[in-house]
């Protein structure tokens, strides 16, 4: 028995191994995706649109928006029409990614650290550190196991999570100008966001 | 980014309608049987959901202040910070940020000890003893950077939040920018066990204050030209992030 122990552990280590294989952890997922955003962003032979263009593609794989503007609109997402989901998907969809993409741009010589993450059944919280040359900024990444790869459903910077915030203002807006005025009102800031071009800060 | 979020930018109170609305709401439709497919498989996204407490009661007067920091922040703060930004290198700015982070240790350390976080105050004790002597005055974060003591940051609004008391009213305060009563006081409280409140007075004590927030806007990366530019209702969106920002900051 103790004679075959050392092929044992082999062969335990082996099985976790293909598990391993099998599933993707959560933090691995959410590091594919920051990875290729800094690649991008450190690509000096993309030009600022095709950069930003290829940025929204690999954010668009890893953030389920669907599922960002449930949440964001919680008791308004029951009220809404299909349509009106739609409509509101694509909308909030293009408003994230613009944040988050010029958010990125000023943070390009930090570098980003994986300090863990807790993974609950379905559910996992990937925590990541922003190390910039003054300070140290927590952000989690809320994920959920969606067809076999990990999705971003929320985002938590330094304890303030987007989705929160976004459904309190949102809230506001429909009760005062109901949902077309939300929808009217996050149109009209796209229209906005495209007229001013990249800025040099 | 902690005296950022303060500069730029409440819970045993009442809350307004509307959010104990949809929290009452949010449970009727869990419990609801007549949910769809995909509404069932989703609902499990909602069940670590926190519904935000919002107080706002002077938000008219609130919303007048946010316009008149808004404006301090775009015709004053911000343009001294960039000419400052532009002649002193970075090193030395994060070095002027350690300097005055070393001096409201005090507040760290007391405040962590009020709370029995005892492991945290001496942290800061001894994070204290080493910047100011190796790291010559607490021009540089040698604890930090050499035996990997982090700074952890605790102040007399967390110290009464630990203990139960509410948030109070959402406040802008002139200059200060977003709080709250709870945390107004704090920062009061705070700004005495501050060092620095012993080692100046009168305008160079407000001077130092000044060239702080100065200092630390000059290594900030826009982060409220960002807020203006993403969201629908900049007020709305910098109160919200606050109060949430203020709470996890109680909790932990």
């Amino acid at each position: 028995m103790l004679k075959n122990l050392p092929g044992f552990l082999i062969l335990v280590a082996m099985l976790f191994a293909t598990n391993a294989i099998a599933e993707s952890t959560p933090t691995d997922d959410v590091r594919t995706s920051v990875d290729a955003v800094i690649a991008l962003l450190k690509d000096d032979t993309l030009d600022t649109e095709s950069r930003r263009d290829r940025m929204r593609e690999v954010i668009d794989k890893r953030f389920d928006f669907r599922a960002m503007s449930q949440r964001t609109l919680a008791t308004n997402w029951k009220k809404a029409s299909d349509a009106e989901k739609q409509k509101f998907t694509e909308l909030f969809a293009e408003l994230i990614q613009n944040s988050y993409v010029s958010k990125i741009e000023s943070y390009t010589n930090e570098s980003v650290k994986y300090p863990g993450e807790k993974k609950n059944g379905k559910k996992a919280v990937v925590d990541t550190l922003i190390i910039t040359s003054s300070a140290e900024i927590p952000v989690n990444y809320k994920v959920y196991l969606k067809d076999g790869s990990w999705q971003v459903y929320d985002v938590i910077i330094e304890g303030v999570s987007l989705i929160s915030n976004y459904r309190s203002s949102y809230q506001e807006i429909v009760m005062k100008d109901g949902f077309d005025g939300l929808l009217a009102k996050m149109e009209e800031k796209i229209r906005e966001l495209k007229s001013v071009p990249a800025e040099a800060s | 980014m902690r005296k950022l979020l303060l500069l730029l930018l409440v819970l045993t109170f009442p809350v307004s309608g509307w959010a104990q609305d949809s929290a009452g709401e949010e449970d009727n439709a869990s419990q609801s049987q007549e949910m769809t497919a995909t509404e069932q498989e989703d609902a499990f996204l909602f069940e670590d959901e926190e519904i935000l407490e919002v107080w706002d009661p002077i938000e008219p007067v609130n919303r007048v202040f946010f316009w008149v920091n808004d404006k301090l922040y775009f015709y004053l703060l911000k343009p001294v910070a960039r000419g400052y930004r532009w002649a002193v290198p970075e090193p030395w700015r994060v070095s002027v940020k350690n300097f005055f982070s070393n001096l409201a240790a005090p507040v760290r350390i007391i405040n962590s000890g009020l709370q029995g976080k005892f492991g945290d105050a001496g942290n800061e004790i001894t994070r204290f003893a080493v910047n100011t002597t190796i790291g010559i005055g607490g021009f540089f974060d040698t604890a930090k950077d050499h035996f990997d003591l982090r700074i952890k940051d605790e102040d007399t609004g967390q110290t009464l939040g630990h203990y139960g008391v509410g948030p109070g009213p959402y406040l802008v305060l002139p200059i200060l920018g977003p709080s709250n009563l709870r945390d107004g006081i704090g920062m009061f409280a705070d700004s005495r066990m501050n060092l620095l409140y012993y080692i100046s007075e009168g305008w160079t004590y407000y001077g130092l204050r000044a060239y702080d927030k100065v200092n630390d806007l000059s290594l900030d990366k826009d982060t409220y030209e960002g807020i203006k530019k993403d969201a629908l209702d900049p007020y709305l969106f910098v109160r919200d992030a606050f109060i949430q920002y203020r709470q996890n900051k109680v909790e932990n």
